[in-house]
């Protein structure tokens, strides 16, 4: 039942706490290790860019919202795997056609081992 | 209380003979009855002394044919007034156009040269004594009109003997108007002459003409001034003026048929006739326009608080949505915690604990909101516009989210609170709000809310909802308060008519400036709330 332990990077950017908070429980009990984000800025300002393995990202935020953040990640990270989160089905539909990685988009409120399979997926390198 | 009065008393609101004139109809018809006074005094002074007219074959048919439509039309159009309304009154004044429409059928018969050389009925009398009994019976139906308006309601008649009090009416009007045709066709030879042949009047033509008309005429007026109310006490006046002027100009300036005083006179006569009908048929399609206007505003109003509804109900999704996540994830986590091969105890006990609070959170959410919407609406509370503009920011946080508009809020700490319903100012505050998230939408980024609240020396707060949008075209202007006007296709956000009217029922004001560079400024004043005074 239990994933593999992997010790990848999972960055996590969402401007609600309580999600970052559950998010960070859940991605820790699969021994990911966990970089946790209040907004598209403060990731595109860290000092972690390079060590990330994964990006879960909710799309709808203020100032940076998740698809400007992940043009913006592009130019450093063009391979960066990215699992997107949402709590308006209907903003799936604004995803850009060529987005970079194609991207999973999970619909809140989602189910917690659906999200880990996607993200452990994209981790794995393709055979 | 008999059961007929079952007028509701909205519905006597949209008919001339129940609305009381406006100003400016007042001024209206003080200015009819100035400019014929003029014309009176003009023409009493010479003007027409100099002028030769002659008899004009087709003038006195046409005249005729247009003074029985204009009549008949204004008896049919005050008797279905009647059939509504079912006053007394109504019926009175109907039955008195339904005279004078009548009556013109004998007096066409009589006079000399329009159907026959000599009249076809009667004799050189016939003509001018109807036109007496014509011009003092119109007054005395005025004056019954004007004794029967004071009635008690419980005089109104049911609704199914309408039909029968007509139809009596019509009857008896009809009798009226053959007594008259019968004393001045049969008894034409015993009346007093008037006429000394076809054209010129006779030296009793005042006191006999003029004398009765003018005394009835001034009764009408007395009556209709005593008990002025409504707009068509106020024309009727005016027509009553008119049969007043009438009388010297009939003799001047020469006491004849066909003379320009005489002319003058029919053209006064056809006003007169006309006068109340142009006030009828004005009164009805403006309260025609009224009407719609009303039924419009109120469906647009039911909208708006529906749409208003819909944002809420977005947002308390969005709110719910959350927290929910944030406890079905934890859950997750927990589940996984508890399922390893040595179980992870302490996370997930702290995973058991992060759903507690997660799950406090959603209760804290769902107490705000019933706690915004528990007021009653006539409720009338101390507020902090601070905490106002807080509670509506937060329902339509996700809104601003939603399209990337940047919130920046000022706000004076020493604001002093405002009177007022919470319920509605929030009301009006997410109205603003959404319109210039919806102005933003439209364009470009930045997107900029700025919303900032102010307070002055003169114990006022104001509240400046300002954004970056499309901004309001300078041809929308002055409509954008009208509750007919929208600029939007799917509704969205309406109801700026409604802020206006919550606004101002809170005794402040509502209105917009442009903003700088692009968009608009919607400002709020509300009054700071007074202290209650101290006792003692």
């Amino acid at each position: 039942m239990t994933l593999p332990a992997s010790g990848h990077v999972v960055a996590v950017v969402d401007d609600d706490p309580g999600i970052l908070r559950s998010l960070a429980s859940l991605l820790e009990s699969a021994d990911y290790r966990v970089r946790l984000f209040a907004s598209g800025a403060a990731l595109l300002d860290s000092s972690c860019l390079a060590e990330i393995d994964v990006l879960v990202s909710d799309i709808d935020m203020p100032g940076v919202d998740g698809f400007e953040l992940l043009r913006q990640l592009h130019a450093a990270r063009p391979d960066l795997p990215v699992v997107l989160i949402t709590g308006y089905p209907e903003t799936i539909k604004r995803l850009p056609a060529q987005q970079a990685g194609n991207p999973r988009v999970f619909t809140k409120p989602f189910r917690g081992s659906e999200l880990l399979a996607a993200i452990s997926e994209a981790v794995r390198p393709v055979p | 209380m008999p059961t007929s009065y079952a007028v509701a008393p909205e519905e006597q609101h949209f008919f001339p003979s129940a609305v009381s004139p406006g100003p400016a109809q007042k001024r209206l018809a003080l200015g009819v009855v100035l400019g014929l006074l003029v014309v009176f005094v003009l023409i009493t002074a010479g003007l027409l002394s100099g002028i030769r007219t002659q008899r004009i074959e087709a003038f006195l048919p046409a005249y005729l044919a247009s003074m029985f439509v204009c009549d008949s039309m204004t008896a049919i159009l005050l008797f279905v007034q009647f059939s509504i309304l079912r006053a007394r009154a109504t019926l009175v004044i109907a039955s008195a156009y339904l005279f004078t429409a009548l009556i013109l059928a004998p007096y066409a018969l009589a006079f000399p040269g329009v159907f026959a050389p000599a009249g076809v009925i009667g004799g050189l009398q016939t003509a001018a004594w109807l036109y007496v009994l014509w011009h003092c019976g119109f007054p005395l139906f005025v004056i019954a009109y004007a004794a029967s308006k004071d009635r008690a309601p419980t005089t109104r008649f049911a609704r199914r003997t309408t039909l029968r009090a007509i139809t009596q009416s019509i009857v008896l009007t009809m009798a009226l108007v053959l007594i008259a045709t019968f004393i001045a066709t049969v008894d034409e030879a015993s009346l007093p002459h008037i006429m000394l042949d076809p054209l010129r009047f006779g030296p009793q033509w005042p006191l006999l003409v003029g004398a009765p008309i003018a005394s009835a005429a001034i009764a009408a007026l007395t009556a209709l001034w005593l008990k002025r109310r409504s707009a068509l006490d106020l024309w009727l006046m005016v027509v009553m003026v008119l049969y007043l002027i009438e009388i010297p100009l009939s003799y001047y300036p020469a006491p004849m048929r066909f003379s320009g005083g005489w002319y003058v006179v029919r053209i006064f006569g056809f006003l007169s006739s006309s006068l109340v009908l142009i006030v009828l048929l004005y009164e009805i399609q403006t309260l025609y326009a009224r009407l719609l206007g009303a039924v419009l505003a109120q469906r647009r109003e039911r909208e708006a608080r529906l749409m208003t509804g819909d944002a809420v109900a977005a947002s308390i999704a969005h709110e719910m949505r959350q927290p929910l996540t944030a406890m079905v994830t934890t859950a997750d986590a927990g589940l996984r915690f508890l399922e390893r091969q040595t179980p992870n105890l302490e996370r997930a006990k702290l995973a058991f604990a992060n759903i507690v609070s997660d799950g406090h959170r959603a209760g804290a959410v769902i107490a705000t909101i019933r706690a915004n919407f528990k007021t009653d609406v006539r409720e009338r509370t101390s507020l902090r516009v601070n905490e106002l503009i807080e509670e509506a920011m937060a329902l339509v946080d996700s809104e601003l989210q939603k399209h990337r508009i940047l919130l920046q809020s000022e706000s004076d700490q020493q604001l002093p609170p405002v009177s007022g319903n919470r319920v509605q100012l929030q009301q009006v505050l997410v109205n603003l709000v959404m319109n210039a998230i919806e102005a933003m939408a439209a364009k470009d980024e930045p997107r900029i809310l700025s919303v900032k609240c102010a307070a002055h020396a003169d114990d006022r707060v104001t509240v400046d909802v300002a954004d970056t949008g499309t901004g309001i075209r300078a041809a929308d202007v002055e409509q954008i308060f009208n509750p007919l006007f929208t600029t939007k296709s799917n509704g969205m956000g309406m109801g700026l008519s409604i802020c206006r009217a919550i606004i101002e029922a809170h005794e402040g004001q509502l209105w917009f400036t442009p903003n700088s560079p692009q968009g608009a400024v919607f400002h709020i004043t509300l009054h700071a709330s007074r202290p209650p005074p101290t006792a003692g």
